[in-house]
């Protein structure tokens, strides 16, 4: 019997997921460490592993150790050595700020951590041809690597103008680096990320730099507490596109990590949606303070390569999420017009939406919903935390429903129309803002508050499916299990296809694609799949369209031009018959587990009760379920409550349960 | 159906719909353009009007053209009265003497159709790369009449119906360099009118248009309260800051002062240019339009962002703009290069509103956008036009030290990467750096500007330069010092140093070096 254990850190809770082959499973919560964030994996692992642990034959996890680094600032003393005269391009960045109206505003740049002390030049030029046209000053870089050492970094990142055309430069640099300074982590922006625009280059390879040392030392302790409990399954990390890399790859592209916690969530929701048979949908993934909303297309979360952490630009593939302030804990206010607006501001978890007791004085959107009947006072969190209703109601009574001359429920149904009209256009920008029709999409909500809020998404947007997971509340976990391994590899290019000979285009993919293989290769499997992608432009356009290129494909440029003009007129409504610029060219790898889908667990809970509920429309009795077997399904208006989240099924709407997933179709306008 | 007994939480339902409308048309707009200005300095936005020319949302784009549409919008209603408008009508003009900015700006606007009348207007406005006139870029700095500056549109029914004028674009290609860009940026900003004007007109299916207008008048009507609140928040007073530019590109030793009063009186603010300069020859006199920006800009740093963007926020306040001089002048001053003015009178504003917050509001910021435009032939004998907006420092505070080398108020543009800038046109970008010093001393003391050094691979190109705060220095406050001014020069091959007076426009040759370094800001509290 071989097990699958999958451990993913969040802001909260450490969730972790063991399966065995049958897909039977367990899960857990516990509380994250964010001191160090090792010591809850340690916890979650000695109590999910079941007493055989040798029987694992995977352990994927999922960190934040990466983007929490860079958040607080306590990535890797780092240095830079960059082209002569371009020291100071990652402080000034390009120079806008993130706000447009804010009259103080501190550095949009990461000045802290690369000063002006250790971002050192060098002698070097390579044109825009990709041609040297001043040799590299090796005396230079071998003077940088004593400063840089002599200040006590312990990385450094080397980025040249131009080095995505030739980075003969960058690596011989780091050949004297490794000379000069040896054992210093070094990160070079051909590898990092070859592509053109030197700030965001230059800053996606400080952060990989920096991120080195503080990865290496984690990896090595998630490691050795794998050896020292006995499980000889190999350390496998969750990536920002949503794959896994072996430990080793992780190491040497740490900034590959940084944004994979919403990535994970969103291979989660893939693989429920393959379980309902459906290749494409949006996700919704709301908590307390913000909602994730995330699109799967053809099995796979939609990527993005232009991501940011700490405004900061990372610009590394991972799933195009968009986060929005909305959740739980959206505080509802009135301006000075009377004007009634819920969030962006939140109660966080401290002290929380006034329900909680804690303090809080706010009402929040989980006030509302006490109010509304729409989460059990008692049932919380699974019990954990009673919650005070009458609390709630007196704060939305005197701050809201008083000033606006309304009642108290009507206040509460005006907040929860204000949040499900915020978290639609959301899941609308994602869809309709991209040109796809969301009723043709099911919708998987996922988080504590997916539940509450999913229905009237659905409705709004005219969707009729929404497809919800056997453990809603853990959907990052659950993503880590069904997460192919997968490498890709990339080259930078930025001049005209057409220029190009397609000769040169074949073997660039193939020189990539054997660069997949062996990064496969020394993961120990053999890919399954091999995709080839370049994103393009009209010669003066800044932004790139992603087209796929037939995987051997005998005349990729052709091929490329044509599925670039096509793709323009479909993502824009015109194109035109002009050179497309090749901008990077991609190959991705990847090999899926082989692993049996979630298994419900099946035990039926029956009917608890009924309560007076407000499901959109107007009030109504809803009935009350704790559970639902395969097989059995459930009419609105219900309520259905499970350990981590609640779920409303307003009038109109049939929810049915399978082995594998939860179905709910609206069966009435 | 009253205001008073609508639904708060549709009208903040219906808010957020128009933000995120006007968003989705800006997305539009910005994911197909071409010009390099609008892709790398986000200089075009996106708005939504009732059909009276009230501004109902504006996207988040570069402040400066904060409102900047409305009086454009103003003066095609005006001349194409809504009622003879048809279902795919497009209506356009530029003439900054007709409701415009400057002539590359573009208004384009698109009624919306619903029970078979106008019930909204979608609009946008663009930078176009280049509107013919004097110069590549259509901004020549030397220009003193506006018919140098390129091709004028009055407001003008660009499609009729669905089909497009054929003469109207055959006269604008006639003119200009780039007829094939403008041709395509034309089209991002109609894809982008027609997507605002789809989703409003959907949005009157689902509320029926008489609810739906009812609600539209509501988010001004809140907006308006908010914005009033605010300002009667400000203590009542009357203050003055007297400014200037360096000089209007054209009489390189005379300065042009900038004079403002500001006056806060319960719920109104006044802000009157009376004692400003005369119009000038050269072409930084700002058309109206644009030095409503600054003023609506500076209401919103201190009203806050959270009031709704729209045409309630402007109905507290009163521009006073004297007629004939240099933030409204008459036939034929040019206009071109107003971003400087805008600049600097927003600083003027800020600076007078300092007095009433002085914790607030940071000490001056660098008071320059300069603009640096190249434009030649290629090799292949392709012609190119290339623009930079290169910001200076912000100033320190009262919450800490300005920033090196930021955009600051009315702008938010970004930079143009050299790798970008080499790719583009015969160029070889030398130095991209902090000007070190160049921050004033303080407490806190503000930020340095930016040093750039260019050299042409490929001459003749010709070179068109706006800066600004070279010969004045921005100010310190509460004993901060000022900034160090900017500074550029040419220096020629065939050797020589050539100073730029803040403005030039002139050939480079092969080998030819630009060198520039733009002011730092003025630190905030006595330095030790």
């Amino acid at each position: 019997m071989s097990i699958e254990i999958g451990i993913d850190i969040g802001g909260t809770f450490t969730d972790a997921v063991c399966r065995d082959e049958d897909g039977a499973f367990r899960l857990l919560k516990v509380p994250s460490t964010p001191d160090d964030p090792a010591r809850a994996v340690g916890i979650a692992l000695d109590r999910i592993l079941p007493g055989a642990a040798a029987e694992v034959a995977r352990f994927l996890h999922g960190t934040t150790v990466a983007t929490n680094a860079i958040l607080e600032g306590k990535a890797a003393k780092v240095g830079l050595i960059t082209t002569a005269g371009f020291a100071d391009v990652l402080e000034l960045g390009r120079m806008t700020r993130a706000s447009n109206y804010d009259l103080v505003f501190g550095p949009q740049t990461p000045v802290a951590l690369v000063p002006a002390e250790r971002r050192l030049e060098v002698a070097e030029r390579i044109g825009p041809d990709g041609a040297v046209l001043t040799p590299l000053d090796e005396a230079g870089v071998a003077a940088a690597a004593r400063a840089l050492a002599g200040q006590g970094v312990q990385a450094v990142a080397i980025a040249f103008l131009f080095a995505f055309l030739n980075p003969a430069h960058e690596r011989r640099a780091r050949e004297v680096v490794e000379e000069v300074a040896p054992g210093l982590a070094i990160s070079l922006s051909s590898e990092v990320d070859p592509a053109v625009r030197e700030y965001e280059r230059s800053c996606a390879t400080v952060f990989d730099a920096a991120l080195k040392p503080v990865l290496d030392a984690y990896l090595g302790r998630i490691e050795a507490m794998l050896a020292s409990r006995g499980v000889p399954a190999p350390l496998q990390v969750m990536h920002s596109r949503g794959g896994l890399l072996g430990a080793a790859a992780a190491r040497s592209r740490p900034i590959r990590l940084t944004l994979s916690g919403p990535s994970a969530a969103a291979i989660g929701a893939a693989s429920v949606l393959r379980e309902a048979g459906c290749p494409a949908g949006i996700s919704i993934d709301i908590g307390g303070t913000s909602a994730d909303i995330a699109v799967i297309e053809g099995g796979m979360p939609v990527l993005r390569g232009d991501g940011s952490v700490a405004g900061f630009p990372m610009r590394v593939p991972t799933a195009d999420v968009l986060a929005i302030a909305a959740g739980g804990g959206s505080i509802a206010w009135l301006d000075a017009a009377g004007g009634l607006h819920v969030g962006p501001h939140s109660a966080g978890a401290d002290p929380g939406p006034v329900c909680y007791g804690r303090g809080g004085t706010q009402p929040t959107v989980l006030d509302a919903s006490v109010v509304l009947g729409l989460v059990d006072p008692a049932r919380f969190a699974g019990g954990t935390l009673a919650l005070d209703a009458a609390a709630a109601e007196t704060a939305i009574r005197e701050r809201i429903a008083g000033p606006l001359g309304l009642s108290v429920e009507a206040a509460a149904i005006a907040i929860h129309r204000i949040t499900n009209a915020a978290l639609t256009e959301a899941v609308r920008r994602m869809t309709i803002g991209r040109g796809s029709d969301p009723r043709a999409l099911p919708l998987v909500p996922a988080g504590g508050g997916g539940g509450l809020h999913a229905a009237a998404i659905a409705e709004e947007l005219g969707m009729t499916r929404l497809v919800l997971p056997v453990a809603p509340g853990v959907l990052a976990a659950t993503g880590l299990l069904e997460a192919p391994l997968e490498h890709d590899a990339s080259m930078g290019f930025f001049r005209a296809v057409e220029s190009i000979p397609e000769e040169a285009l074949r073997d660039a993919i193939a020189a990539l694609t054997a660069r997949c293989a062996a990064a496969m290769a020394r993961d120990g499997v053999e890919a399954d799949a091999t995709e080839v992608s370049a994103d393009a432009s009209f010669i003066g356009q800044g932004h790139t369209l992603e087209v796929a290129i037939p995987a051997g494909s005998e005349t990729p440029g052709a091929d490329l031009r044509a599925g670039f003009i096509a793709a323009h007129r479909a993502a824009y409504g015109h194109t035109r018959d002009a050179p497309v610029r090749l901008v990077t060219l991609r190959v991705v790898q990847r090999a899926r587990p082989r692993g049996a889908a979630l298994i419900a667990s099946g035990a039926a809970a029956g009917p608890a009760g009924e309560r007076r509920a407000w499901l959109g429309g107007d009030f109504a009795t809803a009935h009350i379920q704790r559970g639902l077997a395969p097989g059995e399904s459930l009419s609105g208006p219900a309520i259905l409550e499970t350990v981590d989240s609640t779920l409303l099924v307003p009038p109109g709407w049939r929810l049915t349960a399978t082995a594998t997933h939860l179905l709910m179709e609206r069966v009435a306008p | 159906m009253t205001a008073a007994r609508l639904d708060p939480a549709s009208i903040e339902i219906i808010r957020r719909r128009l933000e995120a409308i006007a968003e989705e048309m800006q997305g539009v707009m910005l994911r197909s353009a071409v010009s390099p200005i609008v892709r790398e300095a986000n200089d075009a936005s996106a708005s939504l009007f009732l059909p009276d020319g009230t501004v109902l949302a504006q996207s988040v784009s570069l402040p400066l053209l904060l409102g900047c549409l409305v009086p454009a919008v103003g003066r095609m209603i005006r001349e194409f009265p809504v009622e003879e408008m048809r279902p795919g009508d497009i209506y356009l003009m530029n003439d900054p003497y007709d409701g415009g900015t400057h002539i590359p700006d573009v208004s384009l606007l698109v009624p919306v159709f619903a029970e078979e009348r106008v019930i909204a207007l979608s609009a946008t406005i663009l930078h176009h790369q280049d509107m013919g006139g004097l110069t590549p870029g259509s901004v020549p700095t030397h220009a003193t009449e506006i018919y140098q500056e390129g091709l004028r549109l009055p407001p003008l029914r660009l499609a009729r119906e669905g089909a497009i004028d054929a003469q109207i674009m055959r006269i604008i290609a006639r003119n200009i360099r780039t007829p094939d860009a403008f041709e395509w940026d034309l089209h991002a900003q109609i894809s982008a009118c027609t997507t605002g004007a789809a989703r409003l007109a959907e949005l009157a299916a689902k509320y029926g248009v008489a609810p739906l207008e009812a609600m539209l008048r509501e988010q001004v009507r809140l907006a308006e309260a908010a914005t009033r609140a605010a300002i009667r928040a400000i203590p009542d007073g009357t203050w003055r800051y007297e400014d200037q530019l360096d000089n209007d590109g054209v009489d390189l030793d005379r300065p042009v002062p900038i004079v403002v009063t500001v006056t806060v009186a319960g719920d109104t603010l006044t802000i009157d240019f009376t004692g400003s300069s005369p119009q000038v020859r050269g072409p930084v006199n700002a058309a109206p339009a644009g030095v409503m920006a600054g003023a609506f800009f500076a209401l919103r740093a201190v009203a806050g962002p959270d009031i709704p963007n729209n045409g309630g926020c402007f109905r507290p306040l009163r521009l006073v703009l004297p007629e004939g001089s240099v933030v409204n002048p008459r036939l034929p001053a040019a206009v071109n290069a107003r971003t400087a003015t805008v600049k600097v009178l927003t600083n003027a504003i800020l600076g007078a509103l300092a007095e009433a917050l002085p914790d607030r509001i940071p000490a001056a910021n660098a008071g320059v956008s300069c603009i640096v435009s190249f434009g030649g032939r290629r090799e292949d004998g392709s012609p190119y036009v290339v623009t930079e907006v290169i910001a200076g420092g912000s100033g320190g505070s009262a919450f800490g030290p300005g920033v090196n080398g930021i955009s600051t108020d009315v702008s938010n543009t970004m930079n143009q990467p050299a790798e970008m800038l080499e790719s583009d046109a015969p160029l070889r970008v030398h130095r991209v750096a902090v000007r070190r010093g160049s921050g004033g001393a303080g407490v806190h003391p503000g930020g340095c500007g930016i040093l750039r050094e260019y050299e042409v691979l490929r001459g003749p190109l010709t070179l068109s330069f706006r800066g600004e705060r070279h010969l004045n220095a921005p100010r310190g406050a509460l004993g901060g010092g000022p900034g160090r001014p900017a500074e550029a020069y040419i220096l020629r091959a065939a050797g020589g140093r050539e100073e730029i007076r803040s403005k030039l426009s002139t050939v480079l040759q092969t080998g030819d070096r630009l060198v520039m370094g733009t002011a730092g800001a003025g630190g905030w509290g006595a330095p030790a």
